[in-house]
């Protein structure tokens, strides 16, 4: 307190000193990107050195095979979020009961969520094979007909898989949102005659909003941005079937070799994420509950 | 009644988990014979150890491993130390700028990678750092959810142990390392075991940022060999077995770090 100015100063110049690292780092390697991202977009030609002012934009929301890699991601991640609420909903809900093995069964709907994308498809893509894939050969040892998921929903099977490996993680999150819903309310519900069904959807289900809200957001943001599903099962077919919207612009970018057609693709996909997420928000906020 | 509900809804879904990795297991083993068959093989006749040799051959599946440990290695190691001293200085520093900086760094975590991924291949190109460990590394050295995280661990420790600190004359970084960082333990580990699993995993950009089969990491050495062999099952689901084992045997250790870690990403 003898010389504020300069001690508060000094902490300053530590504050920055200890910074410093990481702005450089953001700005080299966030920043610095971001900037690039939309200067590329606006160029064209092999080079991207060419100005096309908004024309890769303006292409792009033309383009069928963009709009269809559009419809398709968040078909998919649609998909992706209902699935994670209810059933991460469901096994955390039997989770939360005094049961024996419970730690045994949480840590086994855990095991998915540590594998690489790498794993998830080839696995699933041997699994689900309409020739070698053993899945088909149970099914005709059992008398029962084969069957082609990857052809006749190939989404939706791509979108289960995604699942299988990301269930247990809101399956978690559930359950710490669960476990932070205080006993009595369900203590006074069940005194009032509630039955279970309509202690769940008067009392858990509201004060649960947080972590739905939080669980759909994260689903949505990593369902629109899937690639490896793609790029490993399904190659982006049958035809474009499953033609997500970053192995769109993965292939547009890197076998097409067009960096300012593609970049524009990458600036209208965050823009579409981020207009997601900021509608979930507020939708979020005006159905929360205070307690 | 309600108990035999739960146990016929949690043991469906844990075998639903579990039984392909297994079946993975088992795929690692057969013969390609067996992989062929046209009744499914639960568990090979004789274990096909020698498929794991196989895929040494066949592919620089050494490579894979040693880039994967040093790729994941050294970003783990960059988080552990900038990740809490980052957000030890947004903690406890006031400074001009301050909440400008902050607010510019939690912007970064509505960037999803596939945003970077285009001017980040053209820097590394220009650069001459593709296929190069550094290509691989640096644009994950920290991230703003690392730094959040420890941010909010550390805002609890009192200020007065700071204050005290200095007036006994330690270093500003001596207080750091001797005072801030010890109470940080149990944060360090989760960010630690989320960092190295999530980057020992890590898929898109492996795959751009390199050509050459011998700097591949092991996900997208074993989808291209994958590619290239794809009738040979039983030595993809090998590699596959190596890719797992590590965090697998990991998770066995501190599955409780991992359960506490997803729970405190869902903190409000």
């Amino acid at each position: 307190m003898i010389r504020p100015r300069t001690l508060a100063g000094r902490y300053a110049r530590t504050a920055y000193l200890f910074l410093l690292p990481a702005i450089l780092f953001f700005a080299a390697f966030f920043y610095l990107p971001i900037g690039n991202v939309v200067a590329t977009s606006l160029r064209t030609g092999p080079q991207a050195d060419q100005w096309a002012g908004l024309g890769n934009y303006t292409q792009a929301l033309a383009d069928p095979a963009v709009r269809h890699s559009f419809l398709v991601t968040v078909a998919f991640a649609v998909a992706v979020v209902v699935g994670s609420i209810v059933l991460g909903l469901a096994l955390a809900m039997a989770l939360d009961q005094p049961l024996k093995g419970r730690v045994a069964f949480r840590v086994l709907l855990l095991v998915p969520y540590l594998t690489s994308v790498a794993i998830v498809g080839l696995l699933w893509r041997n699994i689900l094979d309409p020739e070698l894939g053993v899945l088909n050969r149970v099914l005709l040892a059992a008398g029962l007909p084969a069957q082609q998921w990857l052809n006749t929903a190939p989404l939706l099977t791509i979108a289960a898989v995604t699942l299988w490996q990301s269930v247990g993680y809101t399956m978690v999150l559930f359950l710490a949102g669960l476990q932070g819903i205080p006993e009595t309310y369900h203590e006074a519900a069940k005194i009032d005659g509630a039955d279970s069904w309509r202690r769940f959807w008067r009392i858990t289900l509201p004060l649960l909003a947080p972590t739905t809200l939080f669980v759909s957001v994260m689903a949505v943001i990593s369902g629109l941005q899937a690639f490896g599903q793609a790029y490993i099962i399904t190659g982006g077919g049958p035809g474009d079937a499953t033609d997500l919207s970053v192995f769109h612009i993965f292939n547009v970018a890197f076998r097409t070799r067009d960096f300012g057609y593609s970049s524009a693709q990458s600036v209208l996909l965050l823009i579409v994420i981020v207009a997601f997420t900021l509608v979930q928000l507020r939708a979020g906020r005006r159905g929360e509950v205070v307690y | 009644m309600r108990r035999t509900l739960l146990y016929l809804l949690l043991g469906p879904a844990s075998l639903v988990m579990v039984v392909p990795l297994l079946y993975m297991l088992s795929l690692s083993l057969q013969t390609e014979a067996e992989t062929l068959s046209a009744e499914a093989v639960v568990w090979p006749e004789s274990p096909q150890w020698g498929n794991y040799a196989e895929l040494f051959a066949r592919a620089p599946f050494g490579n894979f491993i040693v880039n994967s440990l040093v790729v994941a290695g050294a970003i783990t190691v960059a988080h552990l130390i900038f990740d809490p001293l980052v957000g030890y200085v947004f903690a406890k520093f006031r400074f001009p700028l301050r909440n400008t900086l902050f607010v510019a760094l939690l912007a970064t975590l509505m960037v999803p990678f596939f945003v970077r991924m285009i001017p980040l291949y053209v820097l590394m190109a220009n650069l001459g750092w593709l296929n190069t460990y550094q290509g691989l590394i640096t644009p994950f050295l920290m991230d703003a959810f690392g730094i959040f995280l420890m941010r909010q661990f550390i805002q609890p420790i009192p200020d007065d142990l700071i204050s005290a600190a200095r007036i006994d004359g330690a270093s500003e970084l001596g207080i750091y390392r001797r005072i801030i960082l010890p109470q940080t333990r149990p944060a360090l580990a989760v960010l630690g075991l989320f960092t190295f699993v999530f980057q020992w995993n890590e898929f898109l950009w492996p795959l751009v940022a390199t050509t050459t089969p011998e700097m591949r990491t092991i996900p997208v050495g074993l989808t291209l060999f994958n590619q290239e062999y794809f009738t040979l099952w039983h030595l993809t689901a090998a590699g596959s077995v190596i890719l797992f084992v590590p965090t697998a045997v990991l998770f066995i250790f501190t599955q409780r770090y991992f359960v506490r870690g997803i729970a405190l990403t869902g903190l409000k």
